[in-house]
């Protein structure tokens, strides 16, 4: 039944978009906002008969076979979480049809990034990814300034790029496997482990994924989409699409299907590393909250990557983990950023200041946020970076868990340099109107909060249930929780 | 009362009525002298009534044998007796002396718990017990020394550190001897002096001797000799720390450890006694300030005590605790003089005195029998402790006697100098009154003086009644061996040595004044030595004060801390903030907006990657 996540918002865009009257593009947003909070009650929810029954309901008339793990209920978790986040701001932000418009869009890379999750074959997956990234080039561009098309185009071409790797890596690989199925293309692997066309083709692979997830230094499109775009926008490019498109499908692809070899993990780790460095010191000098926040997202990415590089079952969970909350508290530092442009209608931190006393919500929940970000206990971030330095010591990788030790340091000067601009300090003249963000906005900020606070109190909770399962390679971790976990394919 | 009633009221009579005074205003200045003479009174007459009277009494205190033990025998009750009459004298000379100084009401307080901790301290019979009212009697120092003049306060801290410092000493000491006997009982302890427990001998001895202001821990009192009030330097250097000091050192050398007459314990003690005699009288000889010449005496004396303690043999113990007791007289009695000088002629200053014998008569005749006692002229009492103790060093090494005789000859060259400069010659002290004339000290002044003075001739003359009934019973048969001290000393050798040497110090006086004309520079002619003159300047600017000495290191110590801080904050606020934000820029320029450079990134990255995935 899994396939319904994919069904229905088909169904539903169809639907909204009959020419039946105003009356359908009104009902479009409870119908998009129903969706995701579904998908978050289903995902939290592993155990229900919706997951395990009727899985193979599309391969009959698409050729599309469904692969659902646990690491997919996390997924599908955030996807669900940041599309309500990024749908509950966008709609405070715009009326009629640029809204509807929007809506529509949400719907599409809704659709691309489930199937995403759902695909069980190399091909499929990059249709999809195809797909999420065509509706986030317009997303980027909505507002159609010259700013935000500049932006869009950027990242087209640079995902070109990625698409040519990843078309190239696709034909070389049907070369030898014959076929595109994960596990088909595991065994051509596994059998054909010297053959440098094959290392060539998932050395091309992981490239394309690598552009797509803004690992430096194939990072360079971020800091300009992210910008670019507005604020609900970049809620949705920072905390869920580059994340699908690129670290998800790389965590999958490398676990499940390419498998780990020493090279691949030290390219990895070294690419995470600079990835951290390079975020981090690039976001110090920063001017804009905006662009700040992507080079942060460059730099958080960076720990993921890096998690997932050491290759260590407890890594790998680490590395998941802080998929989820990188999800949480990025889409909360953009909502933040998106109250404080609607309120001063800047981003720049130079004309801003003293902002707190006037937006104490926003204030408050970006401190969270950013503590959280920088892996302040007993806040969510500190778990997830917590575990993946322990793991990359367990891991006797010690230089690289020292300087992802030290890397959080510097992520703390950068936010703690941003807050004192935007929310400590004296009220910047001209600044004396202004009041705390939208109900809406505030809601989905202290949403995040809450998710963040939660998640850091009840960690051990969230790691047994949902993170530790989720990890496809979990075997040894099981002395550590007493949960034993593989992934299967259904 | 019985007798553990009345024990115990030695040390809760002085803490209440110490506690007491603090809350009678100054304006109430009889009250307040009133609650002291009252105090100190009572405490001499329980002092008194105790006196012969032998126990030990324990209850359970703090655990781990830490227990509120007590003893009462004739050494402490010895110390106890001498302790109460000091404070009592004291306290009447304060009834007149504090009268319109506005710390009034802090020195009895602080004079008051002073005499509590005291006799605690004497009294105890459990080292950490002892311990604690050791410490006690630090904060009351502090307290006393801080209330002087504007300066004082450094005084205070610099005395508060010195002695802190032999205090810790005593600590550990304290804990090596507890964990090395597996008591803190002190009538249970006698260990042999070997290696372990020589160490906590050391620490114990450094606590006692520190107290008792021998060097090198004795350049706080110097200082507070100027600064702090003088009765605090009549009671305290003078009289009770001497007492404290040495009835501690006596208990650890003939009760607490098995010092050896021959051994290297004694040696040390001697050699540190010695040196202290010499240098503290040299320095002596040349002060031109009354209570700071007295001080350095204070100094130098203790140096015979432990001198005399330090023989381990018979005359020489006798001599230390008899020259303990002799010294307290006469030097208490000097303080005081010295007090009615500065109270009657408003100066303390050599250079502005002279002549006051005319005019204070009284006091000059008090000063002249403390002098001659200190000088250790016969048949004061100094003489026959002096002389035991000569007799002692001369049986363990001639160059501890020629220490001690050359002591002899400086204390008198100096006394000859102040009397001479204080209380002959011209009369100038008009001008440093503020024109009135100087006339004799009030009663009450005079009275402690009197009493001390006529007991430094009774203990001269008479001295078998200190000796047989003080000294001789508070150390006991076995260790006397059946000898007995007292009386005119046999040893015609020691005693015409003695005259010759004070003689000699008469004619150096005689000819030091005819040389340079006046009582004050008498002693020119050494002080202007070659030779000496340098290490005099160096002394007077304190570069061989070990406080200061350490106090120098310190500030090295802290300065290259602080440079070493410096350093460190220059790498965590500069340099590591510098570099971080530097990188950050050019990373920033390096992000240029320029679609063809990040192309190029993206393809020399992948490249570089695959390269590195095929090899």
């Amino acid at each position: 039944m899994s396939a319904l996540l994919i069904l229905v918002p088909i169904i539903g865009i169809i639907i909204i978009n009959l020419p039946l009257g105003k009356f359908l593009q009104r009902l479009a947003p409870y119908f998009a906002a129903t969706l995701f909070i579904l998908q978050i009650g289903l995902s939290l929810v592993p155990s229900l008969p919706f997951w395990h029954t009727g899985t193979n309901l599309l391969e009959p008339f698409f050729m599309f076979s469904v692969w659902v793990d646990q690491l997919s209920f996390v997924m599908f978790l955030s996807i669900g979480l940041v599309e309500l986040c990024s749908l509950l701001v966008g709609l405070h932000f715009l009326q009629d049809q640029p809204r509807f418009n929007f809506i529509n869009l949400l719907l599409i890379t809704f659709i691309g990034m489930n199937a995403m999750v759902l695909s069980a074959d190399l091909f499929s997956l990059y249709i999809f990814l195809e797909v999420v990234a065509v509706a986030s080039f317009i997303l980027i561009a909505i507002k159609k300034d010259v700013l935000a098309l500049e932006g869009a185009f950027k990242y087209f071409l640079l995902s070109a790029v990625a698409s040519v790797m990843l078309l190239l890596s696709l034909a070389l690989i049907l070369l030898f496997a014959g076929s595109t199925a994960y596990p088909a293309v595991a065994s051509a692997l596994l059998g054909n482990s010297g053959n440098t066309l094959a290392k060539f083709a998932v050395g091309l692979f992981i490239c394309g994924l690598l552009i797509k997830s803004g690992v430096v230094p194939f990072h360079a499109w971020v800091p300009d989409a992210y910008t670019a775009a507005p604020s609900y926008v970049s809620i949705l490019l920072a905390g869920i699409i580059t994340k699908i498109a690129g670290v998800y499908a790389l965590i999958r692809l490398v676990i499940s299907v390419f498998g780990f070899n020493p090279a691949l993990q030290n390219s990895l780790m070294l690419l995470g590393l600079i990835s951290i460095f390079v975020g981090a010191l690039a976001a110090i000098p920063q001017t804009n909250f905006k662009r700040m926040l992507a080079y942060s997202s460059i730099s958080q990415i960076g720990y993921i990557i890096l998690g997932l590089g050491c290759g260590s079952p407890l890594a790998i969970a680490g590395a998941i983990f802080h998929f989820f909350n990188h999800a949480t508290f990025k889409a909360l530092l953009f909502t933040n950023a998106a109250a404080v442009e609607e309120q001063t209608g800047t981003s720049e931190m130079e004309n801003l200041s003293g902002l707190g006393a006037k937006m104490p919500i926003t204030g408050t929940t970006s401190v969270i946020a950013l503590l959280s970000t920088a892996g302040i206990p007993p806040l969510s971030g500190f778990w997830s970076k917590f575990i993946i330095i322990w793991a990359l010591w367990g891991a006797q990788q010690y230089f690289y868990a020292a300087a992802a030790l030290l890397a959080s340091l510097l992520t703390l000067a950068y936010f703690l340099n941003m807050q004192r601009k935007l929310f400590f300090g004296k009220l910047q003249n001209g600044l004396e109107n202004i009041k705390e963000a939208k109900p809406l906005i505030s809601f989905v900020a202290v949403l995040l909060a809450a998710i963040i606070i939660a998640v850091g109190l009840l960690f051990p909770l969230v790691l047994n249930r949902y993170i530790l399962p989720a990890n496809p390679t979990v075997i040894a971790v099981s002395n550590l929780t007493g949960i034993s976990h593989t992934g299967e394919l259904k | 009362m019985n007798l553990l009633e009345s024990t115990l009221a030695l040390i809760v009579i002085p803490l209440i009525a110490g506690v007491g005074a603090l809350f009678i205003s100054n304006r109430w200045q009889r009250a307040q002298s009133a609650l002291a003479l009252m105090a100190t009174l009572v405490s001499f007459f329980i002092t008194i009534i105790l006196f012969k009277h032998n126990f030990i009494y324990s209850i359970p205190w703090a655990g781990l044998g830490i227990n509120f033990s007590i003893r009462l025998d004739h050494l402490s009750a010895f110390i106890l007796l001498s302790t109460g009459f000091f404070a009592l004298s004291l306290a009447i000379y304060c009834s007149v002396f504090l009268k319109d100084k506005n710390y009034a009401r802090q020195f009895y307080s602080y004079l008051l718990l002073s005499l509590a901790m005291v006799n605690g301290a004497i009294l105890a019979n459990n080292l950490v017990l002892l311990l604690f009212f050791w410490e006690g009697l630090l904060l009351t120092l502090f307290g006393l020394i801080s209330i002087g003049n504007p300066d004082a306060f450094k005084t205070a801290t610099k005395a508060f550190i010195i002695i802190g410092i032999s205090d810790l000493c005593l600590m550990i000491g304290i804990g090596l001897t507890g964990f090395i006997a597996g008591t803190l009982t002190m009538s249970a302890i006698n260990l042999a002096l070997d290696v372990p427990a020589g160490l906590a001998f050391i620490l114990l001895v450094i606590g006692a001797i520190a107290k008792s202001g021998c060097m090198p821990f004795h350049s706080w009192i110097p200082d507070a000799a100027l600064d702090a009030p003088l009765p605090f330097m009549a009671f305290f250097p003078a009289a009770v720390e001497k007492l404290l000091g040495i009835y501690f050192l006596t208990r650890i050398c003939l009760q607490l450890f098995q010092m050896q007459a021959a051994g290297w314990a004694g040696i040390t003690l001697m050699t540190v006694g010695a040196i202290t005699i010499v240098l503290a009288v040299l320095m002596a000889l040349i002060q031109k300030d009354y209570k700071k010449l007295l001080s350095y005496h204070a100094i130098s004396q203790v140096g015979y005590m432990i001198l005399g303690i330090g023989t381990g043999v018979p005359a020489g113990i006798v001599g230390g605790l008899f020259h303990m007791v002799n010294n307290a007289l006469y030097k208490s009695c000097l303080f005081f003089t010295g007090g009615a000088v500065e109270k009657q002629a408003g100066s303390t200053n050599l250079e502005k005195l002279g002549g006051l014998g005319k005019a204070m008569p009284i006091t000059f005749a008090c000063f002249i029998v403390a002098a001659v006692s200190i000088s250790g002229v016969p048949p004061f009492n100094g003489f026959f402790s002096k002389e035991l103790i000569y007799d002692a060093a001369l049986e363990r090494g001639t160059i501890f006697y020629l220490a001690a005789i050359l002591g002899s000859f400086f204390t008198a060259a100096s006394f000859l100098k102040l009397g001479h400069a204080a209380f002959l010659g011209k009369n100038q002290t008009a001008a440093a009154n503020g024109g009135n004339a100087v006339s004799e000290a009030p009663w009450p002044m005079l009275l402690p003086m009197l009493v001390i003075a006529l007991l430094c001739i009774i203990f001269g003359i008479f001295n078998y009644l200190p000796i047989k009934h003080l000294i001789e019973p508070a150390l006991g048969e076995k260790l006397l061996e059946g000898h007995s001290f007292a009386g005119f000393h046999a040893n015609v050798l020691l005693v015409s040595m003695t005259v010759v040497v004070l003689l000699g110090a008469l004619l150096n006086h005689w000819l030091g004044v005819r040389a340079s004309g006046s009582g004050l520079k008498a002693v020119d002619h050494i002080h202007y030595a070659p030779g000496l003159k340098q290490i005099y300047a160096g002394a007077e600017k304190k570069y061989f004060d070990p406080y200061d000495i350490g106090l120098k290191l310190a500030h090295w110590v802290a300065t290259a801390a602080f440079w070493a801080d410096r350093a460190v904050d220059w790498f965590y606020d500069k340099f590591s903030v510098g570099a971080a934000v530097a990188f950050g820029q050019g990373i920033r320029r390096a992000h240029n907006g320029s679609y063809v450079t990040y192309l190029a990134w993206i393809l020399v990255g992948a490249l570089l990657m695959v390269t590195y995935l095929c090899w």
